[in-house]
């Protein structure tokens, strides 16, 4: 899959994961999949992906207006490029999954 | 456990979801704000003093489970203690989050403090552990009226 594949194709999953917010949802963006999941810290995804063997980013971005903007502490963020992979893409979303399970 | 488990304890996640003195305190004697410009965690810790002994203590803010966990059970274990008392406290805790207490006997003297074993693992979780006792340390100790851990 190409990065705007693996992108679309991010954005079609986590939708499926509940309590899922994409944040930044502009027709042609680089390969970035920003979110929140609801009443869940960024940082506290960031530790249970990183457990789980997927590297996300987590935190200001170094935009802290942006979340301002949001109404948002902080956001989680998945990067496509053009070495990932489909199966990497469900890993991410099935580790997602894990998140509720270990924070109720 | 894994360390997943082990970082998430049902105590954190208790304390995560029902903070414990989690309110602003109209009389404080001490506030101060500490933040993680990192990450974005922010918290005010509020303390009432009578003479060398904290009479009462609260806390409001954001941040992740772990930091929310690790205000409410501080603010939770150091009501009615001595200032002095409370530095020891801290003491243990930094030395706990950092892997520096061994054995399983000496974590569990700890008693509630224990939860926070976990953190040891994950050393990019030790700043969020301990930004709500740095913020208490800094009411306690020094007129400054914020702190930041970067």
């Amino acid at each position: 899959m190409s990065r705007d594949e693996l992108l679309a194709y991010a954005t079609e999953q986590i939708l499926t994961v509940p309590g899922v917010r994409i944040i930044g949802t502009a027709r042609e963006k680089a390969g970035v999949l920003s979110f929140v999941m609801e009443g869940i810290h960024p940082h506290d995804i960031g530790t249970i992906l990183d457990v789980e063997g997927v590297a996300i980013r987590t935190g200001h971005h170094c935009a802290q207006p942006v979340m301002q903007r949001f109404g948002i502490p902080a956001t989680a963020r998945a990067s496509f490029a053009f070495y990932n992979t489909k199966e990497e893409v469900d890993a991410f979303i099935k580790a997602l999954s894990k998140v509720r399970e270990v924070l109720g | 456990m894994s360390a997943l488990k082990e970082l998430y304890q049902q105590v954190i996640l208790d304390h995560n979801k029902a903070p414990r003195n989690f309110r602003k305190m109209e009389d404080a004697t001490r506030s101060v704000d500490g933040y993680n410009p990192l990450c974005g965690d922010h918290y005010t810790v509020y303390v009432k003093l009578d003479g060398e002994r904290i009479a009462d203590v609260s806390f409001q803010g954001a941040g992740c489970a772990i930091s929310k966990a690790s205000a409410s059970v501080m603010t939770s274990l150091v009501k009615s203690k001595t200032v002095e008392e409370v530095e020891e406290l801290f003491g243990q805790f930094h030395r706990l989050v950092k892997g520096e207490i061994e054995g399983e006997e000496e974590v569990e003297r700890l008693g509630k403090l224990a939860a926070f074993a976990g953190v040891s693992e994950f050393p990019a979780r030790v700043k969020c552990a301990s930004l709500a006792w740095h913020t208490l340390h800094t009411a306690l100790k020094s007129e400054e009226k914020t702190i930041s851990t970067e």
